[in-house]
């Protein structure tokens, strides 16, 4: 109940920032803010987690963050603090674009994952002819692949805006070997991309927040 | 498709139902010995003209105060400006690349991501405008897809001198302000410009000069900013024609015209928490010289020799105060040469035209791989053009011109029409033809990378495939996408246009004209990402991919209610859709997002076409003349909502996308003639001071303007 109270409030807050209309962004600034999770039956969603935010830019004009991911765990639905990086507590890791599942060089656990063509709501089970692949670092081929257009996003080159493709499902194997599907929504803060017309400031500081939700089956079986 | 069809045909049918309604009155026709070159290469007049045409007249230009090609044109119906890379004219729907824009029948150069901005022509003391639409390639060859646009200067024909100064003022904050307060007032613009011309005549030779000087503050749309939004730009044109009568049957012409715009940079980046305060310029440079002899062998026979040459040089050069000693240059310089033949022979009913040239057209730019690389396209045309007129009621015309291309392959591009006249009153026009736009130099040489956004890079087709290669045996590369075995020679992208329309004059006070149109594009080139860099870097490339179109009807009426003044209203109604979105849509391939973020399969009605286009564009002119000494004029301009990004990601336009809103635009000016030489103007441009700083950053507030024109002789 306070999780869901807490996920109230957020869309209230996001309601009232968006109620503001086009009017730029002026607050921003390097740094994280609080994520929420909220639960509806069997779809948790993570609002607002930071993701290795950007804290300023290089002499080349590249933002850059501290270069840390953001562990989670889809069976506890928290986030994981990172001295717990080797371990088989986290599900899922985030850093920028880039998406970590644990297993190969990633973690320890029995992990895996794939993005899937589908709606979140068309995928009732983990389809039957499914590979799950597993990250490997060396060669830069990860389970969770992340080129623009054809993975999870599309990064809209002329306007500097990392826009999440709808109908991609993100199909996960967790640390202890169950399934999830999960749904990555927004990668700006508050769960709402800026202006097009925003300035590059406002652009790099509120990103790298990710709005996601998921559905984790406990029992092991395949179907959500 | 089918839908919008038949929509079209409805609003057709209810359209001309009103207007047939409002027709009451019978009379004759004087604007239809209107001559016209632009639609057919040889002097036709309108009432042959088997092609949608518009004129616009020196004297529309001159009381609506209009001073760049972009003051007139977004004042036209069915045309639209678009904004980036300045300012772009979209003709039946199709952006700016694919409308070629003439001076004397030779085409101006130095375009910006396919944008030529209008902006740089003055059109200060020009005889007309002549517009056509629909695909002319047929006579004009690449870029004449969406249609052609042709400034005809004034022609040295007695002496003449005239001179006119003007200048505006305003504050898009505070509204009204008045000429003191705009002269103290920091946030004010203010705007001047000032028009020189004169002609005269030594025996058989006639020349005549026309300068302009254009200047424009410019405009901080936040109170107290020292930064202004649009930059201040001052504008400079010196034109000289001269005409020469080398014997009674050769004529000798000799157009050179010069341009320079300087536009003040300066803008404040965000950089590690700093700010870095930017400052610098952009200069567009252009050069046209163009001499020709035109000789009338007999009553018959009629040939053309002209040659054409002309220079570009677009730059951009910034400072860092931070780094007072770095600085990003970009250039770009394009210089095109061309000699071209036509000979026009009339035999009977007929009037066969037939031309060819060779093009030479070099580039250079800070964005290939080196500005000292000139990149040169060659092209060598011929073209063959038949006018048959079996008699005053009929025209058929029918022609074809083919294109050989250094880098890319050939093009070829026909062409028909008629028009069929069953009395005075009623015409009937139809047209089908090929348009063609040849890729441009960015897109075989282009060599960028954007350090500041990710490093992904651009690469132009030529250089591709190489550069790709190497950096694969470097290692560097992670992977090929399938596109990547796509990359080939580019083609030219190809369209297949189809004009219906007709008028229908009631008498000198009412009259009505529509066309419908459909452009059906094929082998659009777009950038797709071909390859990613081990450091996860996209590489991009051009590949002939997207099918489009664009249809839609254009309606226009003339009505005047008594001889002083004079009402015309346009409308245009567009529908333009990707080929390759829609059938996505309809396998359910493709989602959207509802209000909360989550995703669901989008529905082929959510569907918006293609980006940057009003569906509605409508603009109501009355010119009154109460006297010949007085005129007032209003015009009103509107152009619907247009949508400008994707932001669900499903990369299409739907209708949770952003989109700018629909606005219109008001004009009014009033002139009064003093004693036999002077007129004084007054006019107010954006009357109701819209302002959009997002998506229209361009559009000025209200601008209050007073002119002087002195004219001796």
């Amino acid at each position: 109940m306070k999780k869901m109270i807490f996920g109230f409030i957020a869309i209230v807050a996001i309601a009232f920032s968006a109620c503001k209309g086009k009017e730029p962004v002026i607050d921003n600034g390097p740094g994280p803010r609080d994520y929420s999770v909220s639960v509806s039956g069997k779809i948790v969603t993570v609002k607002n987690l930071d993701a290795d935010t950007i804290l300023g830019f290089t002499a080349l004009g590249q933002p850059f963050g501290a270069g840390k991911y953001t562990f989670f765990s889809l069976v506890n639905n928290s986030r994981v603090t990172s001295t717990d990086s080797a371990t088989s507590n986290w599900d899922i890791a985030f850093r920028g674009s880039r998406i970590l599942v644990n297993n190969g060089t990633s973690g320890p656990g029995n992990g895996g994952g794939f993005v899937f063509a589908e709606g979140f709501d068309g995928v009732n089970s983990v389809p039957a002819d499914s590979t799950f692949l597993i990250d490997n670092n060396t060669n830069n081929t990860f389970a969770i692949s992340n080129p623009s257009g054809i993975s999870w996003y599309i990064y809209d080159g002329p306007n500097n805006l990392l826009n999440t493709t709808p109908g991609r499902t993100l199909i996960i194997k967790t640390a202890n070997g169950k399934y999830a599907k999960l749904e990555i929504l927004n990668y700006y803060r508050g769960g709402s991309t800026p202006s097009s017309t925003a300035s590059n400031d406002v652009k790099a500081y509120d990103s790298r927040y990710y709005t996601f939700r998921y559905t984790y089956q406990p029992d092991g079986t395949t179907n959500f | 498709m089918v839908k919008s069809i038949v929509f079209t045909a409805l609003l057709f049918i209810t359209k001309s139902f009103l207007y047939a309604q409002a027709i009451s009155n019978d009379d004759t026709t004087k604007w239809l010995n209107e001559v016209i070159v632009t639609s057919t290469r040889t002097a036709s007049k309108l009432a042959n003209v088997a092609v949608p045409v518009q004129v616009i007249s020196q004297k529309t230009i001159k009381q609506s105060g209009a001073l760049r090609l972009k003051d007139i044109l977004q004042e036209q119906a069915g045309l639209s400006i678009t904004n980036g890379f300045g300012a772009g004219i979209q003709m039946q729907g199709l952006n700016p690349d694919y409308t070629l824009i003439l001076i004397n029948g030779e085409p101006l150069v130095g375009r910006t991501a396919g944008v030529l901005d209008i902006n740089r022509i003055s059109i200060g003391n020009i005889k007309k405008i002549e517009i056509v639409k629909g695909p002319s390639s047929s006579l004009y060859g690449s870029e004449a897809m969406a249609g052609v646009i042709n400034i005809i200067t004034e022609e040295p024909t007695k002496q003449s001198l005239e001179t006119s100064i003007r200048v505006g003022f305003g504050n898009p904050d505070k509204g009204w302000i008045s000429p003191v307060e705009a002269l103290v007032d920091k946030d004010a613009f203010k705007s001047t410009d000032i028009n020189l011309d004169g002609a005269t005549k030594i025996k058989n030779t006639s020349i005549r000069y026309t300068g302009n000087a254009y200047y424009v503050d410019g405009v901080s749309y936040r109170p107290y900013s020292t930064l202004r939004v649009p930059q201040p730009i001052w504008r400079i044109t010196n034109q000289v024609q001269l005409n020469t009568k080398i014997d009674e049957k050769t004529q000798f012409g000799l157009f050179v015209r010069q341009g320079y715009d300087h536009i003040k940079q300066e803008f404040s980046v965000g950089n590690n928490g700093g700010i870095n305060n930017t400052y610098g310029r952009e200069t567009n440079y252009d050069v046209n010289f163009n001499p020709s002899i035109v000789r009338q062998f007999n009553k018959n026979i009629k040939s053309t020799l002209r040659y054409y040459q002309t220079l570009f040089v677009g730059s951009q050069k910034l400072f860092f105060n931070e780094k007072p000693d770095s600085s990003y240059v970009d250039e770009f310089r394009q210089h095109f040469y061309r000699l071209e033949n036509q000979t026009e022979i009339n035999f009977q009913n007929n009037r066969l035209s037939i031309g060819g040239g060779y093009t030479i057209d070099d580039a250079n730019s800070t964005r290939y791989d080196n500005i000292n690389n000139r990149k040169r396209n060659t092209i060598s045309y011929a073209f063959v053009q038949n006018e048959w007129t079996p008699s005053p009621k009929l025209t058929l015309i029918a022609g074809a011109r083919y294109d050989h291309n250094k880098l890319f392959a050939a093009a070829l591009s026909p062409k028909l029409a008629f028009r069929y006249n069953p009395n005075r009153k009623l015409h009937f026009k139809a047209s089908i033809g090929r348009g063609f736009k040849a890729p441009d130099f960015r897109q075989l040489y282009l060599n960028f990378t954007n350090n500041a956004a990710g490093g992904y890079s651009v690469l132009g087709t030529i250089d591709a495939i190489k550069t790709i290669n190497q950096l694969n045996t470097q290692g560097l590369i992670s992977d090929l996408k399938s596109d990547f075995y796509k990359l080939n020679t580019l083609t030219p992208e190809f369209s297949t246009g189809i004009n219906i329309g007709g008028g229908y004059i009631l008498s000198n006070k009412l009259q009505f004209q529509f066309n419908y149109f459909l452009n059906e594009i094929k082998d659009m080139i777009d950038y797709r990402q071909v390859a990613t860099k081990t450091n996860g870097a996209q590489i991009f490339s051009y590949i002939n991919v997207k099918n489009a179109y664009t249809q839609g009807i254009e309606a226009e009426v003339t009505w005047n209610p008594y001889n002083k003044l004079n009402i015309t209203s346009g409308y245009q109604y567009l529908v333009s859709e990707d080929l390759d979105d829609l059938k996505n849509i309809s396998s359910r391939k493709v989602f959207t997002r509802n209000p909360d973020g989550t995703s669901r399969v989008m529905t082929a009605d959510e569907y918006r076409g293609l980006p940057n286009r009003s569906k509605h564009l409508y603009n109501v002119k009355f010119f009154y003349e109460p006297t010949d000494r007085i005129f007032i004029t209003l015009r009103v301009m509107y152009k619907s909502n247009w949508y400008v990004s994707d932001r669900d990601g499903n990369g299409l336009i739907n209708s949770n996308d952003e989109s700018a809103r629909g606005y219109f635009l008001t004009n009014v000016s009033a002139g009064k003639k003093l004693g036999k030489t002077t007129t004084l103007m007054m006019g107010i441009d954006n009357l109701t001071n819209y302002k959009d700083v997002i998506y229209l950053p361009n559009l000025q507030g209200r601008m209050i303007f007073c002119s002087v024109n002195i004219k001796l002789k």
